[in-house]
């Protein structure tokens, strides 16, 4: 089953503490970034406070903006271009600090000097009133606190979902087992302590008393080493233009001059570019920038 | 026929006892499906008839075929008794075959073996799959509506709901009229199991038959539309329910969403002013939003029609289809609709079902969440420990 990325729930303090990429299966599959606590993060949902956007790189018209969204725990940079251009209107609109609700996707880069930071490409976002954001992290707080259980049951050498657990999302299973084996030394207790501060927020305490902490320090062990990304084959190659003449031929045809993304998956898929190679060829495409899908589900050349 | 001999006097058996080279049978049954065929011997390309379809005798269904059978005279309805029948099996089932060897002849009611109630195994909802028969279940009626449906040239009306027991909640159709009303408890005898988009499914026909009975220990349809939420990761690993509850938050739309025009006669969506299936067409406008929910452990598909749309987005059909004059791109009312539903949270229940691309529920009702803040924090207090009181 191909199904959708599910947003997880996160705080900013665990995806600073994230710092490993992972690949699902298949070549080129969709990436992910795993955190030590139980998440393997395609796409998440955040709440919190956005600072006033500002354009990126000194170009007379900016095409990307980056602004900082801070919830109880942390603060992560929320980002948007060109080619998300209602996210990027959304990410510009008002001036100030709000409240907002993020969806987005999760990229790790490594600076310069080796060090991994996230940042979250949003898709969507929006103003949300206070008592919106405390539900959201009511719910952000409690599953946080269900994935870290889940890795401490793992740990422990106990069965991921006991009786009295009840039901656990198989996906929670399989990010948690990795984040215990990519990040033996985490520190789980920790990371419950860095959250408490949600609570006083949940029960709404002003935001302005409360403090984001230090950031934690996590030790990573790195295994396997990240490989680096090879250039396409001709194959490869071939495979992106079959794609690209169908998302034309799609988009031309459709009302709204997007290509959406089954219609397109069950054309080259007739054109025996399967579904799973299809989206591999997609992501790939979507990485570099030369496709984009400004609405979930309908795509465009960027 | 007179050298049909068998090597023993045939047995008198009933359908469900049927099995494969026992010694030679004889049955009595009800035909309740018949059709004609010929088929064409590739050997020497010589015609011969047969008719096949099922059989029942109350304590099972099984399909049968006839080689070379009478030209007319053979209904359903009627009641046969067959000696010396060939039993077979096909994919798993058992099956009869009338050959040179068997006698069939016309057979009365009063022959039907009698089937006492106790000795149809009982199942639960749960257990059901497909393909199943010759069973009885006790269940409550959650809700039945009627349908109008076009089976060939004829029209016929369909009662579909619901059924829970403890166990499952369960769809039905019932193609004959049975009174069902919702809230009834009803022992079903006679049904059998058909899947239906992934999930079983009961079906009722002539061979049914309900029993109104007390049912006290089954759950009430109050209970069963109430239930709880479930993880949508559940029905992404289950595969879907008839009934189910879940929670999240709208965050994307999948097209189309917004305005759509809808063939007349389909109600496919028409692109072109042109449908599909009947060509160029007269499209008839529509309102519809493919939201996508999350709760965080999965992600599924709401189709929300277009009342439910208009509700969430505040904005009629009307209003938009005014509108267009000034706002002609349908993406701009797109946009408008997602900023509207974008982050809401909702609980949405439904028939849920999943193919390749994932799991779509078909709403029956979508309602806003409210998460109960002081409850929770609570809760979460008591797992943070020794932070707060």
């Amino acid at each position: 089953m191909t199904g959708r990325e599910t947003a997880w729930r996160v705080f900013a303090r665990e995806l600073e503490a994230s710092l490993e990429p992972e690949r699902g299966t298949g070549e080129r599959a969709t990436s992910y970034v795993l955190s030590p606590f139980g998440a393997r993060m395609n796409r998440v949902l955040l709440a919190g406070t956005l600072s006033t956007a500002e354009p990126v790189g000194r170009d007379e018209t900016p095409s990307f903006w980056r602004a900082r969204l801070t919830d109880p725990t942390g603060a992560v940079a929320v980002t948007a271009g060109t080619f998300q251009p209602r996210a990027m209107e959304q990410l510009r609109a008002g001036s100030g600090s709000r409240t907002v609700l993020v969806v987005g996707k999760v990229n790790l880069y490594h600076g310069r000097d080796g060090t991994a930071y996230v940042s979250v490409r949003a898709e969507s976002l929006r103003d949300v009133t206070e008592t919106e954001e405390r539900a959201h992290y009511t719910e952000a707080l409690e599953q946080t606190l269900d994935r870290v259980d889940l890795v401490d049951r793992l740990a422990r050498g106990e069965a991921a979902a006991p009786r009295e657990v009840g039901f656990v999302p198989p996906p929670w299973v399989v990010a948690a087992a990795e984040s215990l084996r990519r990040y033996p030394s985490a520190d789980r207790l920790q990371f419950r302590r860095d959250l408490r501060p949600v609570l006083g927020r949940i029960v709404g305490v002003a935001s302005s008393a409360l403090v984001p902490p230090a950031p934690p320090s996590v030790q990573v062990r790195r295994d396997p080493a990240p490989s680096p990304s090879t250039a396409p084959t001709a194959a490869e190659r071939a495979e992106e233009s079959l794609l690209l003449e169908f998302l034309d031929q799609v988009a031309e045809a459709s009302l709204d001059a997007y290509a959406d993304r089954r219609e397109l998956l069950a054309r080259v898929g007739a054109q025996g570019l399967g579904t799973d190679r299809a989206e591999a060829v997609l992501t790939r495409l979507e990485d570099e920038g030369v496709v984009e899908e400004p609405v979930v589900g309908k795509l465009r050349r960027a | 026929m007179a050298d049909a001999s068998p090597p023993s006097e045939p047995v008198e058996v009933r359908l469900r006892d049927l099995r494969l080279g026992s010694g030679p049978v004889e049955i009595v049954a009800r035909v309740l499906r018949a059709e004609r065929r010929e088929i064409t011997r590739s050997s020497d390309g010589g015609r011969r008839s047969l008719l096949s379809g099922l059989l029942s005798d109350g304590t099972a269904t099984v399909r049968f075929t006839w080689w070379d059978p009478p030209r007319e005279g053979v209904e359903r309805g009627d009641v046969l008794r067959a000696v010396a029948p060939e039993v077979r099996e096909f994919r798993g089932r058992t099956e009869l075959s009338f050959g040179w060897k068997t006698r069939v002849g016309p057979a009365s009611e009063a022959e039907l073996p009698v089937v006492r109630p106790e000795e149809i195994p009982s199942r639960g909802l749960k257990d059901l799959t497909d393909p199943m028969e010759g069973f009885r279940v006790v269940a409550r009626v959650v809700r039945v509506a009627e349908r109008s449906v076009t089976v060939g040239d004829e029209r016929r009306v369909v009662y579909d709901g619901l059924l829970a027991d403890g166990g499952a909640t369960v769809g039905f159709s019932a193609w004959v009229d049975f009174r069902l009303r919702s809230g009834e408890a009803v022992e079903i005898v006679g049904a059998y199991v058909r899947e239906f988009r992934g999930t079983p499914q009961l079906v009722l026909d002539e061979r049914a038959s309900v029993r109104r009975v007390e049912g006290t220990d089954l759950p009430t349809p109050a209970t069963v539309l109430d239930a709880p939420p479930v993880a949508i990761a559940q029905l992404e690993d289950t595969g879907g329910a008839a009934s189910a509850s879940v929670q999240g938050v709208v965050v994307g739309l999948l097209p189309p969403s917004g305005l759509v025009y809808r063939c007349p006669r389909c109600r496919r969506s028409v692109q072109d002013g042109t449908c599909r299936e009947h060509g160029p067409v007269t499209g008839i406008p529509d309102l519809r939003a493919r939201l996508v929910l999350d709760d965080g452990t999965g992600a599924l598909t709401v189709n929300a029609d277009r009342a439910t749309t208009e509700r969430l987005w505040g904005t009629t059909l009307e209003q938009v289809l005014s509108g267009l004059r000034d706002r002609p791109d349908p993406a701009a009312w797109e946009s408008s609709l997602l900023e509207a539903v974008f982050g809401r949270r909702l609980r949405v229940r439904g028939s849920a079902t999943r193919d390749d691309f994932g799991v779509t529920l078909q709403p029956d009702t979508v309602e806003p969440a409210e998460v109960d803040l002081d409850a929770s924090a609570d809760r979460l207090s008591a797992r943070l420990g020794d932070g707060r009181r």
